[in-house]
């Protein structure tokens, strides 16, 4: 079997084991240490809704790097479309002078519209990055790497284009400014929001890699096309599907980002991409369930650490990348 | 019985070979190109292209030194190129009186932190994967970006950092004229490039042709038989990472002296990672010579594409979408970037010995 499908095949819970679990809840309440409860909440929900954000991102990364064996560079621009896509539709409904007056259940209709938009917009440039580029260059490496370069160079030109180069403030419903309080905790409905839609994608994607037939086929046409092809399934297509469904995700992330922004710029996709690569590196290249996992460290992490001593927020990712890698070079949930 | 040659016939042979050979020719023609140039043609602009593709020759080369010939591709070449150009700058601009021994220290200490920052790198990943390489490069490079632009204190931000030169290489200071030229300190630099330049390059193909080259050469083609054969294929990659990511950063220090200034996006920005590799791939992978077309290729276009795309622009002067086409050159490096990766992934260099060999096999 290959690589690809072990991983997908059996997610070894490596947390289970009694003492990971113990150094894991250790690890999470460690913060309360340099901190009151009522500041560790706060900043627990809007680590873990980060990390659904994250998790967004990277679940697209490594579903195209664990079903294709593709990792795609390019992920980063398909975030960005996204985004930009998502703030034409929102900024479109602030023209007719919607979004200030939105109560939640209609702000929650204008970000299903413009995630509906992003998710065509991004999976349409799935589609003809699949057909025109990537198509050429399965089973090599060193070539997807460097193409993908290429393309998501191109298509962050071509957003520049349309969009201008400029940041652009998101015009945000007013239905996500609310917050209630719980506890004493400050909560913001968009955080839940987020943090629901990140835990239905996970479930979602979870249900159809391991229990719908096409998962199934997928699987299958990873570790032999040949053989797939020769039971009558159109196989290049559902590649090609797989990586629509990838970069729609990506798109969808690019505009929940936006509005938990605020703003969008032609660069963030560079610097969510380095997010979700430091997720899937600890996750473990390939595996949901890693990406999600590690989505969740580096949420909460950076979040506490943006607290406790706001310049190291960025190098607490790197410091964890590197002692996960040096206790299992292949993350947390990574195969051979 | 075959006569054996003494040393000096020996010499004599290798000399006529020399003589025989037109690389040696074209070699020596570009080289005295790049030292005339400046007195034939005095112009800045001129002097500033050559400049440019004499520091992206070697930076370039240096990369194919890890992708050409090792096969492992790094994002975060352009980061050890900046981290060259950041030292120099740094340096510079916060000792009150800069003197001639400054830049060493600069050269000594962007060696050091290279040369340390690529054992770790090489040391975290290379155990698993070449493509796990690829990842954590271009993480670190990214980081490198957002460290250049946020930590103000050191860096100055995105506003960068311009400082002046010491001593003879001092822009404003004058030495008199020669052939009508005047002798400044940015002539000096710039034939301080073209020496430097030279003996890099030199370098670089004093290392593929030595042992350890080959070495590296057969762990790009197979890697699990060179550890059969009882080679230890970890280090011997980790030379190779270590002495490119070196010439990087000298090529960055280059660079830097050559502006007199730097900025995050100038060294950092990954335009920069994606234009080195296209001049890698255009000029050819594992040749070496193919960094030379290629900087020179991509250098001359982005001095000259933007002004011709502006005059194409200024025919429709309403249409916004054509304005920003034109605007927007770097969009047709992309383009032509993927071009040259999906159709021809060898390169001109590459392309024009693959055309001599087969050649060579139909005689």
């Amino acid at each position: 079997m290959t690589t690809q499908t072990i991983a997908f095949n059996t997610d070894r819970k490596l947390m289970k084991t009694g003492l990971n679990r113990i150094i894991g809840i250790g690890l999470f309440l460690l913060p309360l240490i340099w901190m009151d409860l009522t500041t560790y909440l706060t900043l627990t929900i809007a680590g873990i809704s980060l990390g659904m954000l994250i998790f967004l991102i990277a679940s697209g990364l490594t579903l195209i790097f664990g079903l294709l064996d593709v990792l795609n560079l390019a992920h980063g621009a398909f975030f960005a479309f996204g985004a930009y896509a998502g703030y034409t539709v929102l900024n479109f409904f602030n023209s007719l002078g919607w979004i200030e007056t939105a109560s939640l259940s209609s702000s929650l209709f204008y970000l299903v519209a413009a995630l509906c938009a992003a998710a065509g917009v991004g999976a349409l440039l799935g589609i003809v990055t699949e057909k025109l580029v990537i198509k050429k260059v399965y089973g090599d490496h060193l070539m997807q790497l460097l193409v993908t370069v290429g393309v998501s160079f191109v298509i962050v030109e071509i957003l520049k284009i349309i969009w201008g180069v400029n940041d652009e403030v998101v015009p945000v419903p007013m239905g996500f400014q609310d917050s209630f309080i719980l506890y004493g905790v400050f909560i913001e409905y968009f955080r839940i929001i987020t943090i629901i839609l990140g835990v239905g994608v996970f479930a979602v994607l979870q249900f159809f890699l391991k229990k719908t037939k096409i998962g199934i086929i997928v699987r299958a046409g990873v570790e032999n096309r040949e053989i797939v092809k020769t039971t009558g399934y159109n196989i290049s297509r559902i590649f090609t599907l797989i990586f629509a469904a990838g970069a729609g995700l990506a798109a969808i992330g690019g505009t929940m980002m936006a509005i938990f922004n605020q703003s969008v710029d032609p660069g963030m996709g560079d610097q969510f991409l380095i997010f979700a690569l430091i997720v899937v590196i600890i996750g473990g290249m390939g595996s949901v369930t890693g990406s999600f996992i590690g989505a969740i460290i580096v949420g909460l992490s950076f979040n506490y650490v943006a607290f406790l001593v706001p310049k190291m927020a960025l190098g607490v990712n790197f410091m964890i990348m590197a002692i996960i890698l040096l206790i299992r070079p292949k993350g947390l949930f990574g195969k051979d | 019985m075959t006569k054996r040659l003494t040393l000096e016939e020996q010499n004599k042979s290798n000399t006529k070979a020399m003589v025989n050979n037109p690389i040696v020719y074209l070699q020596a023609g570009v080289i005295v190109i790049f030292a005339v140039m400046p007195f034939i043609f005095p112009s800045f602009r001129l002097m500033d292209v050559m400049a440019k593709i004499m520091i992206f020759t070697i930076v370039v080369a240096s990369f194919d030194l890890l992708l050409g010939y090792t096969g492992i591709l790094s994002f975060a070449h352009g980061m050890f190129f900046g981290i060259g150009a950041y030292c120099v700058a740094l340096i510079l601009y916060h000792t009150s009186a800069p003197a001639w021994y400054h830049i060493i220290f600069a050269i000594i200490v962007s060696l050091v932190i290279s040369i340390g920052l690529s054992l770790v790198i090489s040391f975290f990943s290379l155990r698993v994967k070449a493509i796990f390489f690829a990842m954590l490069t271009l993480a670190l490079a990214e980081f490198a970006h957002i460290l250049g632009i946020q930590w103000t204190s050191l860096t100055g931000g995105e506003d960068g950092i311009s400082f002046v030169l010491p001593s003879i290489f001092n822009f404003n200071q004058s030495l008199g004229t020669l052939f009508n030229t005047r002798i400044n300190g940015r002539l000096i630099v710039y034939y301080l490039i073209l020496v430097c330049t030279i003996l890099l390059f030199a370098g670089l193909l004093r290392f593929i042709r030595s042992p350890l080259g080959r070495v590296l050469k057969s762990i790009r083609e197979n890697e699990p038989r060179a550890v059969a054969l009882g080679y230890k294929t970890f280090g011997y990659q980790i030379y190779s990472i270590v002495f490119s990511s070196c010439v990087a950063s000298l090529g960055g220090i280059l660079f830097s002296m050559w502006l007199c200034y730097v900025n995050p996006d100038s060294v950092f920005h990954t335009a920069i990672m994606v234009n080195i590799l296209l001049m890698v791939l255009i000029g050819g992978m594992g040749t070496l010579y193919g960094s030379m077309i290629g900087s020179a290729f991509l250098i001359i276009t982005e001095n000259w594409l933007p002004g011709l795309l502006k005059s194409i622009a200024s025919l429709a002067p309403e249409n916004i979408i054509v304005r920003n086409m034109a605007d927007r050159w770097q969009l047709y490096f992309g383009i032509l970037f993927v071009l040259v990766v999906i159709f021809f992934p060898k390169g001109v260099i590459g392309t024009i010995r693959s055309i001599l060999d087969r050649k060579q096999q139909m005689k």
